[in-house]
């Protein structure tokens, strides 16, 4: 690509220098630089800044104009309940954070450094967040774990047991940590397979005990990664939206996410609240990411690794079939029990409990309810654009930004590169609400607000970086001579680019696609805010749906979501195992 | 005093036939450097481990200082940090949330009796000491440079005076300047405390310059055991000799034994080995012969020189190499200081140095396969 390759130009005089550089920046390479940096910026930056502006405004979305004002500020601070608001939204993001770094890095560490035979579970626990959503699996927990009727409470009721009420704090962290430990266990994962086996082994032929050595190597060595896991799972706990709502709510355990929530569906609408508290999330992730990543720096300088690395797995003896059981605990209660729960729930006309009497009525008319129901069949049909156009659009452009930071030495492509990763730090209910805001506060030709192109805008922005981790890692392994060569064997640079880059980037191209449409299909935390009337997304309808009590329904639905996630994980896994994708 | 015996270890997925380390005995005796010298796979870094304890043998007897310490038929197994060693690693393993002496005091903050702060603090002091790196104490443990943690892990190693000290490959990650430098530095602190050392190498000529005694291991078996100079000089193995460098092998019959050694008959030609060993008159034998061995000249100045013609030539600055046939055979012979060299095609003569041939009973068809990959030079040497 000639066109963006770096040249250096010798400037003779200051002067003319000066002159050059102004005639450099209309270069073409520059302007592409300057359309995919607006581009981006656009769609990272205008909806956090419109959400910071109806924070700062007396006015917003009125018919009288308004001033600058901190009024917003002051009113939700010292309103009555704002202190215990911010402390229920830390107790359950902060004890979830807790709880799924702990149970995730005990798994890890059992699957990577011992000989716990767990391997082939591991690989399938570490799918589970793809491919049952957050909402599915809130919904899936609370039939389980319903006070009255869910079969576990039912269980612990005939075994003259106290019952668990999922309608609790405990309840909340509970549900929400099933669907995080795995996230917890794959950054575990990471941290431990990148750690030397032999620090551990010279402490053991230093005379340091097994239990010792675990202690002062092995955990104070897995110390930053443990710490940026858990301010990650803080992050991600509370910027989502499902398990407040659908188990906070009837808890009266109100956070952020669920205040932000009943305070757009008042009417009028209180803009100005809403806006002061997505930007005390957002702060508050930021401070999160940014600590996370000082943390995951000082860990990177810290591992030493020089020849002769070895993970070697430590022998457990007999006690690596305890490790097995609670692989299994884990595997039963976080996957078999929510997805055995929809997919019994999906087969029957109203919910029963699981017994022999109630195989009589199993019946597939809740799949047929979802091809009938016109709303039901409109909302996969919606997803499926969303997702789909989501992952076009967001695959060919981190192809672009990809290229133009891996591949070229443009000056500017860092602020790029940052820009892209900007929606990481912004929790996807904050983004719903400032592409809410812009779309309906902006002075556009066109009306995306009540279309699925709002939906699509936000998609495309939340899932950005999922896509820069597909394909920056995927551009810097294809190395620069391949595309020489064909170069030099007399190929233009686009056949060259055609016949030897692209087909060589194709499989991370395709991962990226199938990521970001995985990521898109499942989201609602931003999509809740988006939606309008006939735009529903499925997962907005499946929480429309349980709101309405139709269990057997939202399981069918939630089935054929699992279904469609685990093809789409599937063929993801297939392409990055086949070709040796990392991503990052 | 490190003894083994009938030590076996399989790792667990390979195949039944596939041993890391198959069936070995072997002493180290007090206070020794033994070297465990091999080509890469040959079961080297297993043994070291199944010493040290991070491996489980399946059979055999380890006896550290007289006391058992691993035997599954008893079902004994003491675990590694119960066992009097240190250990080198490759990888120096050099903790890096610590610094260079908290490195050092942590086996000492491990172990009963549990010395005060502060004496440990001095014990430690000594022992980087020992390996010149006082001076570096308080410095975080990453920000030293690859020789300098080598010493630490060294000095990590030494300081609860074990009774074995094992060392796997511990000069591979430096640069050749600084390997030898360190090379002789853990001689001379092993010889001042008069460890018992197990020193783990691929490198002959370090295995040579260090040792007490060589092992030489391949395929999870000890070849042979002795002294270096013997073990360089007269191999008893034919795996020895080729992994030791001597490159050349003519097959021959010993024709008659006499008190100036043995004259062995090699195709049309013959010749006088003085170290023939237990060589008996009519027994087939391989005679190994160094590139050094031969003199080699224009001119015919004995009866026993053999003519042949210089297939090709490598100058290497204080010496040279050819690649000399004679018939059917071609030999490497290295001349040293001479100026003008010999060219493709010359005839010349061979003569063999009667002292430094190596006589081996056997076929060389039934040696194991060389070790060594074929040189570049060879490839030319077949393709022309
Ligand atoms: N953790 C392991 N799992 C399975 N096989 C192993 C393991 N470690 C070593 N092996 C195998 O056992 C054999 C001996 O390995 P070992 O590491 O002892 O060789 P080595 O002599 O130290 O070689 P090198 O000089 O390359 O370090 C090799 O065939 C190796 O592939
Ligand atoms: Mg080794």
């Amino acid at each position: 690509m000639t066109l963006l390759a770096d040249k250096q130009v010798p400037a003779p005089a200051a002067r003319s220098r000066q002159r050059r550089s102004w005639r450099e920046l209309l270069q073409p390479r520059y302007i592409t630089l300057a359309v995919a940096a607006l581009v981006v910026a656009y769609l990272a930056l205008v909806p956090i800044g419109t959400m910071l502006y109806a924070s700062l405004r007396s006015e917003f979305l009125g018919t009288t104009p308004g001033t600058w004002t901190f009024q917003h500020y002051a009113d939700t601070f010292s309103a009555p309940g704002f202190g215990q608001l911010v402390l229920n939204s830390f107790l359950y993001a902060g004890a979830t954070a807790v709880v799924c770094t702990v149970f995730g890095f005990g798994l890890a560490w059992l699957v990577v450094r011992t000989n716990t035979p767990a391997k082939g579970f591991a690989r399938i626990a570490a799918l589970v967040p793809l491919i049952v959503p957050g909402i599915l699996n809130t919904v899936a927990w609370s039939l389980l774990l319903s006070p009255q009727r869910g079969p576990v409470n039912v269980l612990l009721r005939q075994g003259h047991l106290p019952i668990f009420n999922v309608y609790s704090l405990v309840g909340m962290v509970f549900v929400q940590s099933m669907h995080v430990i795995p996230v917890a266990y794959l950054m575990g994962t990471a941290a431990f397979t990148s750690m030397d086996s032999s620090l551990e082994e010279a402490a053991l032929a230093s005379g340091s005990s097994p239990v010792r050595t675990f202690r002062s190597i092995t955990l104070r060595m897995a110390r930053p990664a443990i710490l940026s896991a858990i301010l990650l799972m803080f992050i991600q706990t509370i910027s989502t939206f499902e398990v407040p709502q659908l188990i906070g709510v009837p808890a009266h355990h109100y956070v952020f996410v669920s205040r932000i929530y009943s305070a757009l569906q008042n009417f009028p609408p209180d803009y100005g609240t809403v806006g002061v508290l997505g930007v005390f999330v957002l702060v508050v992730a930021c401070a999160g990411l940014l600590l996370a990543q000082r943390l995951g720096r000082a860990s990177a300088v810290q591992t030493i690794t020089g020849k002769g690395f070895r993970a070697q797995p430590q022998d457990l003896g007999r006690w690596r079939w305890a490790g097995l059981a609670a692989f299994l605990l884990f595997f039963l209660v976080a996957v078999a029990l929510p997805i055995a729960m929809l997919i019994w729930s999906s087969l029957l006309p109203g919910y029963e409990q699981p017994s022999l009497s109630a195989l009589r009525h199993l019946t597939f008319s809740n799949f047929e309810e979802i091809v009938r129901r016109p709303g039901l069949a409109q909302s996969v049909k919606n997803s499926l654009i969303t997702a789909f156009a989501s992952g076009f659009i967001v695959t060919v452009l981190t192809a672009f930004i990809a290229y133009i930071t891996v591949k070229t030495k443009i000056r500017g492509r860092g602020l790029l590169d940052g820009l892209a990763t900007v929606p990481i730090a912004v929790p996807s209910v904050v983004m719903g609400v400032g592409v809410l805001y812009w779309y309906l506060a902006a002075p556009l030709p066109v009306h995306l607000y009540g279309s699925l192109s709002i939906l699509i805008v936000a998609f495309v922005t939340i899932t950005l970086p999922y896509g820069m981790r597909y394909l920056a890692p995927g551009m810097s392994q294809i190395k620069d001579e391949l595309e020489e060569a064909a170069t030099a064997s007399g190929a233009s640079w686009l056949q060259a680019f055609w016949r030897v880059f692209i087909p060589l980037l194709m499989p991370s191209l395709l991962a990226a696609f199938l990521y970001t449409v995985i990521v898109s299909f499942r989201e609602i935390s931003a999509a809740i805010f988006l939606y309008t009337s006939g735009t529903e997304v499925v997962s907005v309808q499946v929480y429309d749906l349980y709101s309405n009590g139709s269990y057997p329904v939202v399981a069918a639905l939630g089935v054929v979501m699992v279904v469609f996630l685990s093809v789409l994980a599937g063929a993801v896994r297939l392409i990055s195992r086949r070709f040796g994708i990392k991503s990052g | 005093m490190i003894k083994l015996t009938g030590l076996t270890k399989r790792y667990p997925g390979r195949s039944v036939t596939a041993n890391a380390v198959d069936g070995i005995d072997l002493e180290i005796p007090e206070g020794k450097l033994v070297t465990l010298l091999g080509p890469s796979g040959c079961g080297k870094t297993t043994t070291l481990r199944l010493i040290a304890g991070l491996e489980r043998a399946d059979r055999g007897v380890i006896e550290i200082g007289g006391q058992v310490v691993s035997d599954p038929e008893h079902r004994i197994f003491v675990g590694t940090h119960r066992r009097p060693i240190g250990i080198v690693f490759q990888s120096y393993a050099i903790w890096p949330h610590m610094t260079v002496i908290d490195n050092v005091m942590f086996p000492l903050r491990v172990n009963r009796p549990r010395p005060k702060k502060s004496a440990a603090r001095e014990t430690a002091m000594q022992a980087l000491d020992l390996v010149g790196l006082a001076d570096f104490a308080e410095r975080p443990a990453p920000a030293q440079s690859g020789g300098q943690q080598q010493r630490v892990a060294l000095a990590r190693a030494l300081v609860r005076e074990p009774k074995v000290l094992l060392l796997d490959e511990p000069l591979s990650n430096l640069d050749k300047g600084l390997r030898g430098r360190m090379r002789d530095e853990i001689r001379a602190v092993q010889q001042r405390l008069g460890i018992t050392t197990v020193f783990v190498t691929h490198d002959q000529d370090e295995a040579l310059a260090v040792s007490d005694e060589v092992v030489v291991m391949n395929g999870g078996h000890v070849i042979e055991q002795g002294l270096p100079q013997a073990i360089y000089t007269y191999p008893q193995d034919m795996f020895t000799a080729r992994f030791l460098g001597v490159s050349n092998s003519l097959d021959g019959v010993v024709d008659s034994v006499g008190p100036d050694g043995a004259t062995v008959t090699l195709g049309s030609r013959s010749m006088v080995c003085r170290q023939s060993g237990t060589a008996q008159p009519g027994e087939r034998v391989s005679v190994f012969m160094r590139p050094e061995s031969f003199r080699l000249s224009r001119r015919q100045h004995s009866e026993d020189a053999w003519p042949g013609t210089i297939e090709f030539s490598i100058y290497h600055g204080d010496c040279w190499d050819y690649h000399v046939r004679l018939d059917d055979d071609l030999l490497k012979v290295r001349v040293y200081q001479e100026k003008v060299g010999l060219a493709h095609g010359d005839s010349i003569f061979l003569e063999p140095d009667p002292d430094s041939a190596i006589v081996i009973s056997g076929d060389k068809q039934e040696a194991e396969q060389t070790p060594e990959e074929a040189s570049p030079a060879d490839a030319v040497a077949r393709t022309r």
